[in-house]
């Protein structure tokens, strides 16, 4: 083989080795800072939330007799709100002849509003123009006799969609059949807080909890004239004053609120934080998991092109050692020579790995971009893999540096 | 002048194998040599009789399958890697045919090589390096690496690197063999000239009678065994 053949080939194989652990760095990277700054994005949602404990019922069922249940926890000391939230898929039908799903969130709109952080009640229009703050008139202890506003909030892109604005009629039904519409007076727009991993945000609509109640057949066992039944799925909590932020105060309060309902989960947003950075760590070890697979195969490969380097340098090594240089001056020579490109495999990944998510910013589809553009990249994070990496294809040089140590001299001089 | 500790070399029954079961080769079969300090010893034989072999031997190059070599009475022949490196970087200089020269590095660096793995001074390399380059006539050939060489002058570089850390025993295999008539003669003055410049024991191995004769002893081998022993006056 010529030596320009020789040496197209070494560089040849240089370049497989720093792609295979560019790649093996990469996909790290793209998992790590995707779903780190997801993370990160979840518990800053989560820890700037107006409310404190949340009370959500197992499995399938709601939990019952909200409107009394918030009665009772607003006595509870330190409580300065419980409010009560029904979720349900409805379809909105506007005059025009037009219709879209939306989900829809029955609330008292005092409690309501009194448990959205500082930066979600900008989005609201306030007060909440849904009628009485209580939503009592409409429940009327439970006999949901009283006159129903029949009022309706509507987020923005959904009215732009359906081309309605306020003061006109848009009819709600629990599902797609227009006949069983009811007709709702548009009272309101709300803007749609920068709820990026939440699709549904910008196609909501607020409404009384006992309007929704009787739209979704959750007032009353059987419609109307059943058992009470008075339903939501979750009753946030909110502590006034510094209470708010004392960890003692609101386990106490969530302990009070728990004796209320003990068939009900209750936790507080510490405890809610807590969870999510476990989730976020089971996720971190998944995506290290699945990254070392990658970096198993960068290591082999650059085993591989170390092992095939000491073939190809027999002789070279051969006459380092008939010389009788030190071992050290031979394995140095291979070891610098595996960080050299682990190194610079380890960089080119980092790099590749910025450029992916900025592609997945600009060209990704669905929710790709909003989600990549929530990546943070973490410095310490990304040293540690890098320096990880070269210390592990440091550690796979040892094979080539034992075989170079092995090799017979007269057979390598021959 | 430098002079040099050259060492008194004895091979003692010494046998060589390569390979076991019935592909084995004997290479050197029951070897009995005294190298006195500071000879000029020839060595002669049909390709295939154990020359070179002898020759890796006596410079820790390889260990024998049996007998023992010993260096001023000390055994060396089963020394452990580390130490038998150490002896051959500070004690014995090879010429080879193939000049083995390393390709990536010039011709001062390749001279400096030795010296570097001895731990020598900068300084010192760099004086020691310009002083061989000018005893071998290649000064200003210093920077050219080994493919801007013609043989002769990479065999030159070759022996100004086995001198570097002026070693009591010089080894050359074949030095002349890939060399035309002027350069095997430039080449052959270098060698004795440095041998009888700093006393070091010398063996060369050639099929060469005429190179042989510079010698002042000559061993002659067959099969593995030293046939002749011939010291002149």
């Amino acid at each position: 083989m010529s030596r320009a053949l020789r040496l197209s080939h070494t560089s040849l194989q240089d370049l497989l080795a720093v792609a295979a652990i560019a790649t093996a760095v990469a996909l790290p990277v793209v998992l790590l800072s995707v779903g780190g700054g997801v993370s990160a994005h979840e518990r800053a949602q989560l820890e700037g939330s107006g409310f404190e404990i949340t009370i959500s019922a197992p499995g399938m069922h709601g939990i019952g007799n909200s409107h009394a249940l918030a009665s009772q926890i607003d006595a509870i000391p330190n409580v300065s709100a419980a409010s009560p939230v029904l979720s349900d898929p409805v379809d909105l039908f506007a005059p025009e002849g037009g219709s879209e799903p939306a989900l829809a969130e029955g609330v008292l709109p005092g409690p309501f509003l009194a448990t959205l952080s500082a930066s979600e009640r900008s989005a609201f229009p306030s007060p909440l123009p849904l009628g009485d703050p209580t939503d009592a008139p409409h429940f009327a202890n439970g006999t949901y006799e009283g006159v129903a506003t029949n009022d309706l909030l509507v987020a923005s892109p959904l009215a732009a969609a359906l081309n309605v604005s306020v003061g006109e009629t848009l009819r709600l039904a629990d599902g797609p059949n227009a006949s069983r519409s009811v007709p709702f007076t548009v009272t309101g727009e709300f803007g749609t807080p920068g709820g990026a991993l939440g699709p549904l945000a910008g196609f909501a609509v607020v409404l009384p909890l006992s309007d929704l109640q009787i739209l979704t057949g959750t007032a009353r066992l059987n419609g109307t004239s059943g058992p009470i039944l008075d339903q939501v799925d979750s009753v946030e909590v909110s502590l006034g004053g510094a209470a708010a932020t004392d960890p003692a105060a609101v386990d106490r309060a969530a302990a009070a609120v728990q004796a209320l309902v003990p068939y009900y989960g209750v936790t507080t947003l510490a405890s809610q934080v807590a969870q999510l950075d476990q989730a976020d760590a089971v996720l971190t070890g998944f995506y290290l998991a699945l990254s070392s697979t990658a970096v198993v195969i960068g290591l082999l490969f650059l085993t591989l092109v170390l092992l095939r380097r000491v073939e190809a340098e027999r002789r070279s090594i051969g006459i380092r050692r008939a010389i009788g240089l030190p071992a050290r001056s031979i394995v140095g020579r291979l070891v610098g020579r595996a960080g050299l490109l682990a190194g610079g495999g380890a960089l080119a990944g980092v790099a590749a790995g910025a450029i992916a998510v900025r592609v997945l910013q600009s060209y990704g589809t669905g929710d790709v971009p909003t989600i990549a553009a929530l990546a943070v990249f973490d410095p310490v994070t990304i040293l540690e893999l890098v320096a990880g990496t070269v210390a592990l294809c440091l550690l796979a040089s040892i094979a080539a540096a034992r075989a170079a140590l092995r090799l017979p001299l007269a057979e390598a001089l021959r | 002048m430098t002079t040099v500790r050259a060492p008194t070399i004895e091979l003692r029954g010494v046998r060589k194998t390569y390979g076991t079961g019935p592909g084995a080769v004997r290479a050197l079969d029951g070897v009995d040599l005294r190298f006195e300090s500071g000879e000029f010893v020839s060595v002669e034989g049909p390709s295939g009789c154990g020359k070179t072999t002898l020759l890796n031997l006596v410079g820790l190059l390889d260990q024998p399958t049996e007998g023992s070599i010993a260096f001023d009475s000390t055994p060396v022949a089963r020394l452990p890697e580390r130490e038998r490196a150490r002896r051959r970087l500070t004690g014995v200089g090879f010429i080879f045919q193939r000049f083995y020269l390393l390709p990536t590095l010039t011709a001062a660096e390749n001279i400096a090589l030795p010296m570097r793995g001895a731990g020598r001074p900068a300084a010192e390399r760099s004086a020691r390096t310009a002083e061989l380059l000018a005893s071998v006539g290649l000064t200003d050939r210093k920077d050219a690496r080994p493919h801007q060489l013609s043989g002769g002058e990479e065999q030159r570089v070759a022996i100004a690197r086995a001198l570097a850390n002026d070693p009591g025993l010089l080894l050359a295999d074949e030095p002349t063999g890939e060399l035309d008539r002027a350069n095997t003669e430039v080449v052959l003055d270098l060698l004795v000239a440095a041998q009888q410049r700093t006393g070091a024991t010398l063996v060369l191995v050639t099929h060469n009678p005429a190179v042989a004769r510079r010698a002042r002893r000559h061993l002659t081998m067959a099969d593995g065994r030293v046939v002749g022993d011939v010291r002149e006056a």
